[in-house]
């Protein structure tokens, strides 16, 4: 049995050389005509205000932490999974299933934590409140 | 009588028909990256027909339009024009871009989506590399996508990409665990990750009805599991009703807005070998690979991906965008607590009849 992992490899430098040949082909083929106009950023036609590089919304930053211990939670289900029917007819169903329970339902109990904590809920912008309670009076 | 799934690789194949030595790595690997360049060709090849000609062929056919019919036979060559039209095409690069970032999402959105290819066994033994962990390597490779995105959105130094970036992650994040969730159970019924050994265990009648045998193809075992699956490789894919990441009508065109050129051709095909890894994997986990009737096996294989395809044309035609807020709570409301009842309840189900 050889090791798939060399003939992955070779597939990744595939995988690279032909983006990296198509690129070079285009550079051989486009005209180059630098002009200061066409440079500014796309904003709908006008004049580009503002900086870019904003604070963004701190929400982002609790999805990605319970995106972090989900994530996680799968590569431990991944070996239980696989060994799964061959652990239920050596040692019984009780000893495999309920200890995963057990782990699943600690789990869930966090997401209830962050469903009720407004955590994955999109939090809207208060100026889209302001405008809305604007129109209502 | 072909074998569906021959034990060895491709690579492996090929040299023992030249009489070389495969357990030598050098040949291996000179064999592996002469068939690894076959096979990204051939995905090259139906990006080319698929995306550039038949997405508006179809989209022409749901909107009672005509589409591309001036150029060759059902205005094929429109595929070589445009192609050379799009890589000749000026580069502007916008002011103020990060640079290596921006000159690096490209290549990350289109690598990054050919490097699962590496492990589909696309039938008649047609597979560049068989490792035991198949089907997390398939799953780590095609979420490695969103991070091409996210650079390409940050990296611009638009806002209109800014936030494509930004909602590409959030949408990449919240639709990935139930990816793999549901994908776990079905490791269930395989007992293995090796994506050969899963389409090996789909090969058994499930069930006989009328003489007609019934593959246990798990998408028929499991269905539940199989509409879980394909809503969640929708939004991993960023297609309707899933595609907020672009959507032409709130942010122009999201994360790819300032890009151009050979840039814009390469998230454009990676966007698309993304949405045929992703038929790849529902062909081989849920749909049997390469089984069918009739034609070989490679031929079925593309069949099914093709399909996979065109459901995600029909999904874009016929159903309208979600807004983010929403999405977010069907992700992590929805879809998650589905994925995981379904995961347990496989389990349970599994181990009770065993």
């Amino acid at each position: 049995m050889s090791n798939p992992w060399i003939a992955i490899g070779a597939l990744a430098l595939v995988a690279v050389v032909i983006p990296v040949s198509m690129l070079t082909m285009s550079r051989l083929l486009r005209p180059s005509v630098p002009e200061q106009g066409k440079r500014a950023v796309y904003e709908s036609g006008e004049v580009p205000t503002g900086d870019t590089r904003i604070r963004f919304n701190i929400q982002y930053y609790m999805v990605a932490l319970l995106f972090v211990v989900f994530d996680i939670e799968t590569v431990l289900i991944f070996p239980w999974t696989v060994i799964y029917r061959d652990a239920v007819a050596n040692v019984g169903l009780a000893r495999v299933l309920l200890p995963m329970l057990a782990f699943i339902g600690v789990l869930v109990v966090a997401l209830a934590w962050a469903w009720r904590n407004g955590a994955v809920r999109w939090v809207r912008s208060p100026r889209t409140t302001a405008q809305r309670v604007d129109r209502k009076s | 009588m072909i074998p569906l799934q021959s034990a060895t690789p491709l690579p492996s194949a090929i040299a023992e028909l030249l009489g070389l030595d495969p357990s030598n790595p050098a040949v291996l690997f000179v064999l592996a990256f002469v068939a690894a360049g076959a096979i990204v060709s051939v995905m090259l090849g139906m990006t080319a027909v698929l995306g550039i000609w038949g997405k508006r062929k179809i989209t022409a056919a749901f909107t009672d339009r005509i589409a591309v019919n001036r150029h060759g036979p059902f205005g094929l060559l429109i595929i070589p024009a445009d192609a050379v039209r799009l890589l000749s095409k000026e580069l502007i690069v916008p002011e103020g871009v990060d640079r290596p970032a921006w000159d690096l999402a490209p290549l990350v959105v289109a690598s990054s989506a050919l490097l699962g290819f590496a492990v589909i066994p696309f039938g008649n033994g047609v597979q560049i590399a068989d490792p035991e962990i198949g089907l997390a390597y398939v799953l780590a490779t095609a979420s490695i996508a969103s991070l091409g995105l996210l650079m390409a959105g940050y990296a611009s130094n638009n806002k209109y990409s800014f936030l494509g970036g930004l909602r590409a992650v959030a949408q990449n994040l919240a639709y990935e665990i139930p990816l793999v969730l549901t994908a776990a159970s079905v490791v269930i019924f395989a007992g293995s990750l090796q994506l050969s050994t899963i389409v090996a265990s789909q090969s058994e009648t499930l069930v006989s009805l009328g003489g007609v045998a019934i593959p246990s193809w798990y998408a028929f075992v499991n269905p539940f599991a199989f509409v879980l699956f394909m809503a969640a490789n929708l939004a991993e894919v960023g297609r309707n009703p899933f595609d907020i990441p672009e959507a032409p009508t709130e942010i122009v065109a999201g994360y790819q807005t300032e890009y151009s050129s050979v840039y814009f051709v390469l998230i454009y095909l990676g966007e698309f070998i993304h949405i045929f890894l992703g038929g790849a994997i529902v062909a081989t986990i849920f749909l049997g690979g390469g089984a069918g009737p009739v034609l070989p096996g490679i031929v079925w294989f593309f069949i099914k991906m093709t399909a996979v395809y065109l459901f995600t044309q029909w999904a874009r035609s016929a159903v309208p965008r979600l807004r983010i807020d929403q999405l977010i709570e069907i992700g992590w409301k929805g879809m998650l607590v589905l994925s995981f009842a379904n995961l347990v309840l496989t389990a349970v189900i599994v181990g009770v009849i065993q």
